[in-house]
C-alpha cells in the first residue's frame, strides 16, 4: 500500500504544494483578513455594549442587514451539497477536483449563517433559551433543527471524503502536525475492505444530504412565508429560496475556484471545462430564478390586492426601486448573455457572472425582507432604513472570517482531493467505458 | 441509524406543528380570573369630544409601566398611541364617509388577540396567551429576535434598541423596568387587574371613552355596550380575533 501511495503522490505533487509551502502572499492575505475580522469584532462589541440601536434598524423596520446575511449565507451553503452530493449521485466525473472546495464552502459558511442570526439577537446571552425552552411551533425552531442537521451531515460528508487524503498526509509525514493526521485518519490504510466501506458511507451521506439541503432553505423561507405580511406570505417562497440558494451557491463556488486556481497554481486541475460545466448549471439556475421571480411578481400584480400592491409599487417604482432594478440587472441582465453564449462561458466570463450574481442575490434577499417591513398595510411616516457602519463592518467581518478559516484549512489539507483525481485517472476510466457500453445496443 | 434517530426525534415536534389547527393551550389565569375573558371597548365618539391633542391615556400608561421616552421615531417605545382613522380602519374608508372621519385620531394598543400570531412565532415562548385572554410577555425569557414583531399585523410591539432606563422620566417602583434587547407591549395592566384596579388608560380617560370588562360576564358593561352600538375592529379578516372593539 505504501508504494502505491508514493506513486500517487508523485503524480499529484502540485496538490500538496499549497499545504507544505506558504508564500509572502499568503501571510499578507491572512494579516489583512485578521485585521478585517478584528474590525468586525469591534463593531459587534459596540453593538453588544450599546444595543441594537447602533444599527439602522427601527421600530418599523426591525430586520435588515443581519437577517439578509443569514438568508444569503445559508443560501450559499447549498453549493457544496449540490456539487459534491448531487454530481456524485449522478456520477458526473468532472466534479472530482471541485468536490472538496465546495463542501468546505458549505460547512464553513453555515457557521456564519447561524452567526448572523445570533448577532441580530437583542439578548444574545440568552441564545440557548431557544433550545432550553424550544417552542416547536415557531419557524425559527424549525430553522434550528434543520440547520443543525444540515451542518452535521455536511461536516460528515466533508470529513469522510477527506479521510484518504489525511492518510496520505500521515504517510508523507509532516513534522509539526503528524499527531493531527494520525488521529483524523482513523487508521485508514487503503485496503479493499476499507475503500468499499468508505465509498458506501460517502454515497449514503451524499444521498441523504440532498433532501436535507432542500428542507433547509425551504424552512428558512418559511420564517417569512409563514407570517401574514403582504408579499411575504407566498407559497412560492419555498422553491424560490431553494432555487436562489443553488443560484448564489454555484456562483460562490466559481468565484472561490477562480481564486484558488490563481493563488495556488492549480491550472492543471481546475481546467476551463470545469468552469464551462459549472457555467452551464449556473445558466440553468439563472433561468429558474427568473421563472420564480416572474411568477411571484406577475401573480401579485394581476391580483391587485391593495396591501400587496403598496409594497409591489414601492419595490418597482418607489423607495426601493433603485435596489430592485439593480438586483435584477445583476442577477439576470448581466449574467444571462455571458452564460448563454458558449464562447463567453470561460473562466473570466463565469467569474464576472458569478460576482454579479452574488451581489445581486444579496440585494434580492434585502429587497424581499425590507420593503414588506415598511408595512404599507399600516403605513407609517418616515420609515427608512439606512444600514450603519456597524452592520457593514459585521458583514465584511463575517466574509473575512470565512475566508480566513478557508485559507487556514488549505494549509492543513489539500484542497483538491488527491484520491479522487487518482481514482479518476485509474479505475474510473474503465468504469465509464463499461457504463457507456451498457447504454448502447449489444451485450456488456 | 442517524436517519432513524432523526425521524424519531422529529415526531413530537412534527405533531406539534401539524396540530397547529387548534390554537395553543393558554396558561392558567391567576386565582379568581379563570372563566374571565378581558376585552376593551373604545368609544371614539366620546374620545373625539375631548380637547385637541389629549394624551391622558398614553401618559398614564407610559408612567405606570416605566415606558421610556426615547424621543426618536427610529427607536421609540410605545404601548398605546394614536393613528389616523384611515390607517386604523383602511377597509372602512370610502368616498362617502371620508370627510367626516379623515384625520381623526384612533387610540391603538395591543389587541390581545384570541388567536395571536405573535405567540405562534416566539421561539422561546416568551410571549403566551393566558386563560383570561391576556397575551403575556416575559421580559426575562425574551431573546430579542423580534419575530413576534414580524408576526403582529398591527405593529403593536416595540423593541428596546438601547438601555431604556436613562429615558424613563419617573420610575414606578411597582413595575419592572426592562433591559435593552427585549420586546414589550401593552399587557392590559394585568398587574393592576391582580390588585383589583382598572387599567391605567381606562382610569385616566376623563371622557370615559375606554371601557374595560369581562366578555364572559353577561351583566358586564362591556356586553351591554357591544349589544348597542355599531362595532369596528382592526383588520378582523386576518383571523386574529382581536379583543379591542371600536365604536364610532
Amino acid at each position: 500500500m505504501r508504494n502505491k501511495e508514493h506513486r500517487l503522490i508523485d503524480q499529484e505533487i502540485p496538490l500538496l504544494e499549497h499545504v507544505r509551502r506558504s508564500g509572502k502572499g499568503f501571510y499578507l492575505t491572512i494579516s489583512i483578513l485578521i485585521a478585517l475580522v478584528l474590525w468586525g469584532v469591534y463593531a459587534y462589541l459596540t453593538q453588544y455594549r450599546i444595543g441594537l440601536g447602533v444599527t439602522g434598524l427601527s421600530r418599523q423596520i426591525f430586520w435588515g442587514v443581519y437577517i439578509t446575511n443569514f438568508v444569503f449565507f445559508i443560501g450559499i451553503s447549498h453549493a457544496g451539497t449540490f456539487i459534491s452530493a448531487i454530481l456524485r449521485v449522478v456520477k458526473a466525473e468532472w466534479r472530482r477536483p471541485i468536490s472538496r472546495l465546495s463542501e468546505l464552502t458549505t460547512v464553513f459558511i453555515l457557521f456564519f449563517g447561524v452567526g448572523s442570526v445570533l448577532i441580530d439577537l437583542g439578548r444574545p446571552d440568552r441564545m440557548l433559551y431557544a433550545i432550553r425552552y424550544a417552542h416547536f411551533r415557531s419557524p425559527l425552531l424549525w430553522d434550528v433543527c434543520s440547520i443543525a442537521t444540515y451542518l452535521t451531515v455536511s461536516s460528515i460528508c466533508l470529513y469522510l471524503a477527506l479521510i484518504p487524503d489525511i492518510a496520505i498526509m500521515r504517510d508523507i509525514g509532516m513534522k509539526k502536525r503528524q499527531w493531527l493526521y494520525e488521529i483524523l485518519s482513523l487508521g485508514f490504510t487503503g485496503t479493499e475492505k476499507q475503500w468499499h466501506r468508505l465509498e458506501k458511507a460517502i454515497m449514503f451521506m451524499s444521498i441523504i444530504v440532498i433532501p436535507i439541503m432542500i428542507t433547509v432553505h425551504t424552512v428558512v423561507s418559511y420564517v417569512f412565508a409563514m407570517t401574514i405580511q403582504p408579499m411575504w406570505h407566498s407559497a412560492i417562497f419555498g422553491p424560490y429560496f431553494v432555487a436562489g440558494a443553488l443560484f448564489s451557491g454555484i456562483a460562490t463556488v466559481i468565484t472561490i475556484m477562480t481564486i484558488l486556481r490563481k493563488v495556488y497554481h492549480l491550472e492543471e486541475y481546475l481546467k476551463p471545462i470545469h468552469f464551462y460545466n459549472l457555467g452551464t448549471l449556473l445558466l440553468a439556475m439563472t433561468l429558474l430564478w427568473l421563472y420564480f421571480t416572474l411568477g411571484e411578481y406577475v401573480a401579485t400584480f394581476y391580483g391587485n390586492e391593495p396591501s400587496q400592491m403598496a409594497i409591489f409599487w414601492s419595490k418597482l417604482t418607489g423607495q426601493y426601486a433603485p435596489l430592485f432594478w439593480l438586483h435584477f440587472i445583476l442577477c439576470f441582465v448581466i449574467p444571462f448573455p455571458i452564460l448563454a453564449n458558449p464562447k463567453t462561458r470561460t473562466i473570466k466570463g463565469t467569474l464576472i457572472a458569478s460576482i454579479s450574481i452574488n451581489i445581486g442575490m444579496w440585494l434580492e434577499r434585502f429587497v424581499i425582507i425590507v420593503p414588506t417591513l415598511t408595512r404599507q398595510r399600516i403605513p407609517v411616516e418616515g420609515a427608512i432604513y439606512i444600514p450603519t457602519w456597524v452592520e457593514w463592518s459585521i458583514l465584511i467581518g463575517c466574509l473575512s472570517f470565512f475566508s480566513l478559516l478557508y485559507a487556514l484549512f488549505t494549509k492543513f489539507f489539500p484542497i483538491i482531493p488527491i484520491w479522487e483525481i487518482h481514482e479518476g485517472r485509474g479505475k474510473s476510466i474503465d468504469e465509464v467505458k463499461r457504463r457507456l457500453q451498457s447504454y448502447l445496443p449489444g451485450k456488456e | 441509524m442517524a436517519g432513524l434517530t432523526f425521524l424519531g426525534l422529529m415526531v413530537k415536534p412534527g405533531w406539534e406543528v401539524v396540530s397547529q389547527i387548534k390554537p395553543l393551550e393558554p396558561s392558567p389565569a391567576p386565582e379568581g380570573f379563570s372563566g374571565k375573558k378581558w376585552a376593551m371597548a373604545v368609544d371614539l365618539k366620546k374620545c373625539w369630544e375631548a380637547k385637541e391633542g389629549c394624551k391622558d391615556c398614553i401618559l398614564a400608561c407610559h408612567l405606570v409601566h416605566n415606558v421610556p421616552s426615547i424621543g426618536s421615531l427610529k427607536e421609540e417605545v410605545k404601548w398605546i398611541w394614536t393613528i389616523e382613522y384611515g390607517k386604523a380602519f383602511p377597509e372602512h374608508l370610502h368616498d362617502f364617509n371620508r370627510d367626516e372621519y379623515r384625520g381623526r385620531p384612533v387610540i391603538v394598543f395591543c389587541n390581545q388577540c384570541d388567536d395571536p400570531p405573535c405567540v405562534k412565532y416566539c421561539p422561546t415562548r416568551a410571549t403566551w396567551k393566558r386563560e383570561d385572554g391576556i397575551v403575556m410577555m416575559d421580559f426575562h425569557r425574551c431573546i430579542g429576535c423580534r419575530y413576534c414583531m414580524a408576526g403582529c399585523p398591527y405593529g403593536s410591539r416595540s423593541f428596546n434598541w438601547r438601555d431604556p432606563r436613562p429615558f424613563i422620566q419617573k420610575v414606578n417602583l411597582e413595575f419592572p423596568t426592562r433591559t435593552k434587547g427585549v420586546v414589550e407591549k401593552c399587557n392590559f395592566c394585568e398587574e393592576r387587574l391582580a390588585k383589583g384596579l382598572l387599567p391605567a388608560c381606562v382610569e385616566a380617560c376623563k371622557e370615559k371613552a375606554l371601557i374595560f370588562g369581562d366578555l364572559n360576564d353577561p351583566n358586564s358593561e362591556m356586553r351591554r355596550i357591544l349589544m348597542g352600538r355599531h362595532i369596528l375592529q382592526r383588520q378582523p379578516e386576518l383571523g386574529t380575533k382581536p379583543k379591542v372593539y371600536y365604536m364610532v
